[in-house]
């Protein structure tokens, strides 16, 4: 059997539309955005229809010219097959789409067909294909033949003679796969219940048949679906691209230099996804006449151009300060230059130097591979390699090439050598230095080459040291939150052994465990989900009521650790947690500063100044010399409110190690977030003077000034569900403190905020609960039920919100305008 | 057919290696603040040259420094801006224009803060090459201040003012180098005064955004002793008042240099470190910090070359945009309407009945076969969030050579979004290293990056021997797919013996270098600095000279000629006696072929002979592929291309 190459090959669909077709099915759609479950009814013909439009879309897609499909339809009302023509009989099959490359309009096409009102024989379309395809190749001997059969196997089959048939396809060498609708398969697997006798005939005899074949397959539709969109890698074969290996001079010494005939090929190389081509629909011409039903969006594709302008403030902004001009101001003032005045060059500073050719002459190069020098293999940077890896081989036609390179090679692993080699890929071409890693394969021995860093492609950048960490006397210190304590090295310990992957794969044929994750195995999930994703939408008619669906399990088998190794980790993960105590900080602080005094933080001017350029404070910070500085707090720097509450919700807890954890506010990733983080109750220990929010962690309202915190997060508007939340666990909390009636007002005052809020931003549920809550809370102990009673004051401003109310203000609740009253009875 | 540079143009949507354009966008500002008392101009020997013969300063090699620096970042960012400002100083500035700011006395701009220009390097460059000529040049320039020091926080004022007038955009990174050999400048009376109003002065400076990198330069006579008085007023932790506190830390940037090594040090810092993403790292559910993101390996590639237009009085840089255009109607399509489909595929030629055209598709009002913009992106990320996710562990070994597709990437935590991510990052370090494990992580580093498996390889901190300090952290190492791998196409040749084995490993042992590695540092990238010298050599419209140019990273022949040649002498002896050399390889095919092997030597007299011509194209042929050459061509050609093999060897 030749090997199959890439194109060349015409492929012949065989589509039954006999009326058993017509059966319609019930076919699970993927989630809707609400994650809802659907179901859809199609008939069997448009079931086995999506296999043969996967298969043509993968033509187009791949848009080889070489790779051509017909389709021929058997069970059609009329007769017209070039069999038939010459011969006659082979009725009620059709050649639907003549033999070419496919594009669009051949699966717009296939959707047109219907189930028909006559049987048709899928032995009878095979012989037409056969022949049609014949016709077509005569000249193309070389071509590869296929033909797809896609049947439910209930129409009556004309069995005679068969093998006369399967000896032709294979003297043609004909390639034949049949889908069939609903047979059984053992690999699914799958059985259909209450099979007809004559599907079961049928089947039994398609399996004989397509076995007899050299190369025929047969399988349920269903399997055949699911294996489309399994991941599949398009193998590139790479191609061998001669070379010299050199070491010495071969110019003035060749006696003491030489060269090795060599062939390189990839190794490693990026596959991508194909790139996306851009469409607009035109604009519909209201005019038209024509019904709802018939008017159609014409999708264009859309071709790029590039435009030349002169930005006439450039150049005239001679006073430094760049204007900040807008975006409609800017187009208006572009001058559009033509392409022919351009003269290439290159920007040194605000100077010029103009360059005709777009680059100046090369550097002279020779081509070849030089060996520079050889390096203890155990010293390579791993994270030094630059690129995708090549591997150099001695010249297959000249053994004594291979003999040479060998010597070498056998020679480096002994000694545990690398060598250092500069790469000129064709004579003048800049060249790269990388290092060369000697490799024995079982039968044959090679070089891999990886690119390496020039000095121009490292940075040197300056990182803080996480364990020399020095005072301002220069001594060492030993103890800092930023250093772990042995408790916490412990911890990390037990943890990186319980993660460990080495045994937690799947077992082996002796029943040991290997290791968990293989690159052979890893499919990129972005080249082949955005490949379905093509596939699709060049499938169906609309995106929005047919969306994709999920991706194959096994782009995503290696998404998150295994779960054997998560649960074996649980505790070393709990230990992990608990005695490190990473709280996060929450992500917008720029608009809040305070400082070391406490009328500062109401300094409008101060807080202008800051408020003015929250992008170059952030920068300040991250760029600052000292890390330490920003993240400990500082007056004036970001990290502000990590410090803790000195009012009465402070705890008696004091522990160094709490420095960074103060009061660090955990805010919520997901705006949405419901749960207020419980495991952190309390507030965390006091150690300054100056105010603070005095929020617990988790909480973006604090107990300190919680009616400013809750008004700040509303106009940030991000995390309204969670600011309401917080406020009532804040505002029950404050209530039961000593001395909460001296906050009485202010109170009172969170709370009709809190309501107004919750009207508004149809969050009617949480304020009803929250007020139950709250009425629960003052009448247990220690409680505080003189604040509910100053709560039963304020009936119009602070009642439940009632269905009436809450209708109003386009909002939802169940509550009864009697209820409301009930309760505050 | 589309414009020259169209292909050179990265799809937004589409692209994953955006990191370069990102760095370039934005804008780094220098502004160098240099020292010029009496202690500056002191005249001491040039290491660069014999003990005696020349003479340089400590103000000379800081505006060397200062212009090599220049120099670099004008290749590198061109759009970068640089200022000189000079202190102690008697020599005043000119007021040149009434907006801006007369700064403080003794101190002096020598080049406001702009845009580098050639002209502005050559500026300094002709002082420098004065001075070498008469070393009173420099003290002429700018006479030091004598008998007394500027205070400090009128320094940190005028580079405040400086910062502030000059051509600084808001998004750029500022920073000032403070160059200086003096530790204590305010010891008489009325030092704390001084050293407080330093403080502010400098505190308002760090406010808005201003990093301050001090070069502090130490001298064998005399060393820099940071305590006396920079420790107090460089920020640091201690700013929040409790000035006590031990945990306070020196700032990471202090450079205490030998002025010699003042420009190795500078390039330290000469670009701005910018992290390239900010992400949480998860490493178990429920147990996540926050990492920064740094390219500590980037492939620095030669700049693009832009178009500009004659202007008749000057050149003027041409900005280009792209339109999307429907060619069917020749209209132009906004960014927001744009869906995203494959491409249509041919036509078949035949019945084809569409009428609207190649390169559409049309579908019932209302439906949409393409997708917008976000859908493409969740394919892409597969939804999810930028993040690294850390999915195990395993052996050191198991992180394969083969196993690469690009440069990796740096990670180091980051306080400032999770607290305690620095103990726990510096925990897994240590547990890491000691049980010689890499981490497998699972990254998103941006929102339209791609899902990526990398190794995480640590990486302890190391001093080496030049001061350089490999940095704490774990590199990213990108591993590739199963859809990047490739097989390997030859799985048979021939081997060599023991005998030839020993031969080789003979020479091989003798061009080892013993303790080393592979040495960045010690190549840079010949055609950049070929490129970059001729692009300077045109701006500073000076004639190019390539016979001086020398390339570092060719291999020392001399040397390893005297180390090995003998030893591959006898190497390669034992190759030609070798059986392989009589070997024919088996021919793969039925077809009967001519004989089209012809042995090197006989080609080689048949050129000597000048009888070339005499052999048949599919000898020459082969003869061609044997060595790697070009097939096409002419028999002419053939002969040509064989010609000048034999010549040059």
């Amino acid at each position: 059997m030749p090997a199959e190459r890439a194109g060349y090959t015409v492929t012949m669909f065989l589509v039954d539309l006999s009326p058993s077709m017509g059966t319609t099915r019930n076919v699970e759609l993927p989630p809707d955005a609400n994650g809802d479950q659907h179901t859809a009814e199609i008939t069997n013909l448009e079931y086995g229809l999506q296999f043969v439009k996967l298969k043509i879309q993968e033509m187009i897609y791949n848009g080889r010219k070489t790779d051509q499909c017909g389709v021929i339809v058997f069970g059609s009302e009329e007769t017209d097959n070039i069999v038939n023509e010459k011969n006659g009989g082979y009725e009620h099959v059709s050649e639907y789409i003549p033999i070419g490359q496919p594009n669009a309009s051949t699966l717009a096409k296939l959707d047109a067909l219907e189930p028909s009102s006559v049987a048709g024989d899928p032995i009878d379309a095979l012989v037409v294909a056969v022949e049609t395809q014949n016709t077509y190749l005569a000249s193309k001997k070389t071509w590869t033949r296929k033909v797809v059969l896609v049947t439910d196997g209930e129409s009556p089959m004309e069995t005679e003679d068969w093998e006369a048939i399967v000896q032709k396809m294979d003297t043609l060498d004909v390639w034949l796969t049949v889908v069939g609708v609903d047979f059984d398969d053992d690999e699914l697997p799958f059985y259909e219940e209450n099979k007809s006798s004559i599907k079961k005939a049928n089947e039994e005899f398609l399996t004989q048949f397509a076995s007899s074949l050299r190369t025929g397959i047969i399988g349920t539709c269903a399997l055949a679906l699911r294996e489309t969109t399994k991941p599949d890698i398009k193998q590139t074969k790479s191609t061998l691209m001669g070379t010299v290996l050199r070491l010495g001079d071969t110019d003035t010494r060749p006696e003491e230099a030489f060269e090795i005939n060599v062939k390189n090929s990839k190794c490693t190389a990026i596959a991508r996804a194909k790139s996306w081509k851009k469409f607009a629909m035109r604009p519909m011409d209201e005019e038209d006449g024509m019904d709802e039903e018939d008017r159609q969006a014409i999708y264009a594709e859309l071709k790029m151009r590039s435009e030349y302008h002169l930005d006439p403030n450039i150049g005239e902004d001679e006073d430094g300060v760049k204007m900040e001009v807008d975006e409609e101001d800017k187009t208006k003032a572009l001058e559009v230059v033509e392409k022919e005045q351009l003269i290439r060059g290159f920007k040194y500073g605000s100077t010029y130097a103009p360059c005709p050719d777009g680059q100046f002459p090369k550097l002279p190069t020779r081509k070849g591979i030089d060996i520079c020098g050889f390096f203890k293999a155990k010293n390579f940077r791993r994270e030094l390699s630059m690129g995708e890896i090549q591997y150099i081989w001695a010249d297959p036609g000249q053994p004594q090439q291979q003999v040479a390179l060998s010597s070498i090679v056998q020679a480096m692993i002994q000694k545990g050598y690398m060598a250092i080699a500069r790469w000129v890929t064709k004579d003048g071409m800049d060249p790269k230095m990388g290092v060369l890693s000697p490799v024995m394969f079982d039968k044959v021995e090679c070089f891999l080459w990886a690119q390496m860093p020039f000095a121009d492609d490292i940075r040197k950048y300056t990182f803080a040291s996480l364990d020399r960490l020095i005072n301002k006397r220069g001594e060492l210190i030993t103890e800092h939150p930023y250093i772990p304590t042995k408790e916490q090295q412990a911890a990390m310990d037990k943890f990186v052994d319980a993660m460990d992957l080495m045994e937690a794969g799947d077992k082996d044929e002796d029943g040991n465990r290997q290791p968990w994750f293989d690159t052979r195995l890893s499919y990129n999930p972005a080249v082949h989900r955005v490949k379905q994703a093509m596939f699709h939408c060049a499938v169906v008619t609309d995106i929005a009521t047919n969306p994709l669906p999920p991706p194959h399990p096994e782009l995503l088998k290696y998404f998150d650790p295994p779960k054997r190794v998560l649960k074996y980790a649980k505790d070393a993960i709990e230990e992990c947690q608990a005695t490190f105590k990473v709280r996060q900080v929450p992500k917008r602080v720029a608009k809040q500063r305070k400082d070391g005094h406490v009328h500062a933080r109401y300094d409008d001017d101060e807080m202008l100044l800051l408020d003015k350029k929250p992008t170059t404070k952030t920068q300040g910070a991250t760029q600052s010399p000292t890390q330490t500085r920003s993240a400990q707090s500082s007056p004036k720097g970001k990290a502000k409110e990590t410090k803790p509450p000195d009012s009465e919700t402070e705890d008696d807890e004091s522990d160094g190690e709490m420095l960074l954890d103060r009061a660090a506010p955990f805010k919520a990733e997901h705006p949405a977030a419901k749960k207020p983080p419980s495991n952190h109750p309390l507030p965390t220990p006091a150690r300054s003077m100056s105010p603070d929010p005095g929020r617990a962690p988790g909480r973006i309202i604090g107990a300190a000034f919680p009616l400013k915190d809750f008004r700040q997060n509303l106009e940030s508007g991000d995390l309204v569900t969670k600011a309401v939340e917080d406020l009532g666990e804040v505002i029950k909390e404050i209530v039961v403190k000593p001395f909460a009636m001296r906050r009485k007002a202010e109170l009172l005052e969170c709370m009709e905020a809190l309501r107004e809020t919750c009207l508004k931003e149809d969050e009617i549920d949480a304020w009803n609960s929250f007020l139950k809550g709250l009425k629960t809370v003052c009448a247990s102990s220690p409680g505080n039920s003189a604040f509910w009673s100053a709560v039963q004051t304020h009936n119009e401003t602070l009642s439940l919100i009632t269905k009436a109310e809450a209708k109003e203000h386009g909002g939802l609740s169940l509550i009864l305008a009697s209820e409301a009253e009930e309760f505050f009875s | 057919m589309p414009p020259y540079d169209d292909w050179n143009r990265i799809d937004d949507e589409e692209d994953d290696e955006l990191q370069d354009d990102y760095l370039e966008a934005k804008r780094d500002v220098i502004l160098f603040c240099i020292d010029c008392s009496e202690s500056m101009f002191a005249q001491r020997d040039d290491p660069r040259y014999e003990p005696g013969e020349v003479k340089t300063c400590h103000l000379q090699t800081a505006l060397e420094a200062a212009v090599e620096i220049q120099k670099k970042k004008v290749i590198v960012g061109p759009n970068d801006s640089v200022g000189i400002l000079l202190f102690n100083t008697t020599r005043k500035t000119e007021v040149k224009r009434s907006d801006t700011t007369e700064i403080k006395r003794h101190t002096y701009i020598y080049q406001p803060l702009e845009q580098i220009s050639a002209p502005k390097i050559q500026e300094v460059m002709q002082l420098l090459d004065a001075t070498r000529e008469n070393p009173d040049e420099l003290r002429e320039a700018f006479p030091p201040l004598t008998g007394k020091k500027v205070p400090m926080g009128d320094v940190f004022t005028s580079c405040n003012w400086v910062l502030r007038d000059g051509y600084a955009p808001k998004t750029a990174s500022k920073r000032i180098f403070l160059i200086t050999d003096d530790d204590d400048p305010h010891s008489g009376a009325g030092s704390e005064q001084l050293l407080r109003s330093a403080k502010t002065t400098l505190d308002d400076l760090v406010q808005t955004g201003v990093t301050v990198e001090p070069f502090f330069i130490s001298t064998d006579e005399r060393s820099f002793d940071v305590a006396k008085f920079y420790s107090q007023v460089l920020p640091n932790g201690t700013t929040n008042g409790d000035e006590n506190e031990e945990s306070s830390t020196l700032p990471e940037s202090i450079s205490i240099t030998r002025i010699d090594d003042l420009l190795a040090q500078m390039r330290f810092h000469e670009v701005p470190k910018r992290a390239l993403f900010s992400i949480p790292f998860e490493l178990a559910p429920g147990f996540t910090i926050g990492v920064k993101g740094y390219g500590l390996v980037t492939e620095q590639k030669k700049g693009s070359y832009k178009y500009f237009v004659d202007l008749g009085d000057r050149m003027e840089l041409v900005n280009s945009t792209t339109r999307y255009v429907d060619e069917g109607t020749e209209t132009e399509m906004d960014k927001s309407k744009i869906v995203y489909g494959m491409s249509i595929g041919a036509t078949i030629a035949d019945d084809d009945d569409d009428i609207s055209g190649i390169g559409t598709r049309a579908v019932q009002a209302g439906k949409r076969p393409f997708y917008t913009a976000e859908e493409i992106r969740s394919f892409r990320t597969l939804g999810l969030e930028p993040k690294i996710r850390l999915l195990g562990f395993k052996d050191r070994e198991t992180l394969l050579f083969e196993d690469n597709i690009k440069h990796s990437n740096f990670i180091y935590p980051d306080e400032l979004i999770y607290a305690g991510s620095k103990r726990t990052f510096s925990a897994l370090i240590k547990s890491m290293v000691s049980k010689n494990k890499i981490g497998l992580v699972l990254t998103l580093t941006r929102r339209n990056a791609t899902p990526t498996f990398c190794a995480l390889l640590p990486q302890e901190e190391k001093e080496d021997d030049a001061g350089w300090t490999d940095p704490p952290g774990f590199h990213l190492v990108p591993l590739p797919f199963a859809d990047d791998i490739r097989a390997a196409p030859i799985e048979e040749a021939c081997r060599a013996s023991d005998e030839l084995k020993d031969l080789a490993k003979a020479w091989v042992e003798k061009l080892a270098v013993k303790n080393g590695a592979y040495p960045p540092d010690s190549y840079p990238n010949p055609a950049l600095a070929y490129h970059n010298a001729q692009l300077q050599a045109s701006a500073f419209r000076e004639e190019f000279d390539a016979e001086s140019f020398e390339d570092l990273t060719e291999p020392k022949v001399d040397v390893m000629h005297r180390r090995a040649g003998k030893l591959i002498v006898a190497w390669k002896e034992a190759l030609l006696e070798d059986d392989s050399a009589s070997m024919v390889p088996a021919t793969t095919g039925s077809k009967r072929k001519a004989d089209v092997n012809v042995a090197e030597a006989e080609i080689r007299s048949k050129w000597e002979s000048g009888t070339l011509s005499k052999l048949r194209v599919d000898q020459l042929k082969e003869f061609l592929k044997s060595k790697s050459l070009a097939v096409s061509g002419k028999k002419d050609d053939l002969i040509q291309r064989v010609s000048e093999w034999m010549e040059s060897h």
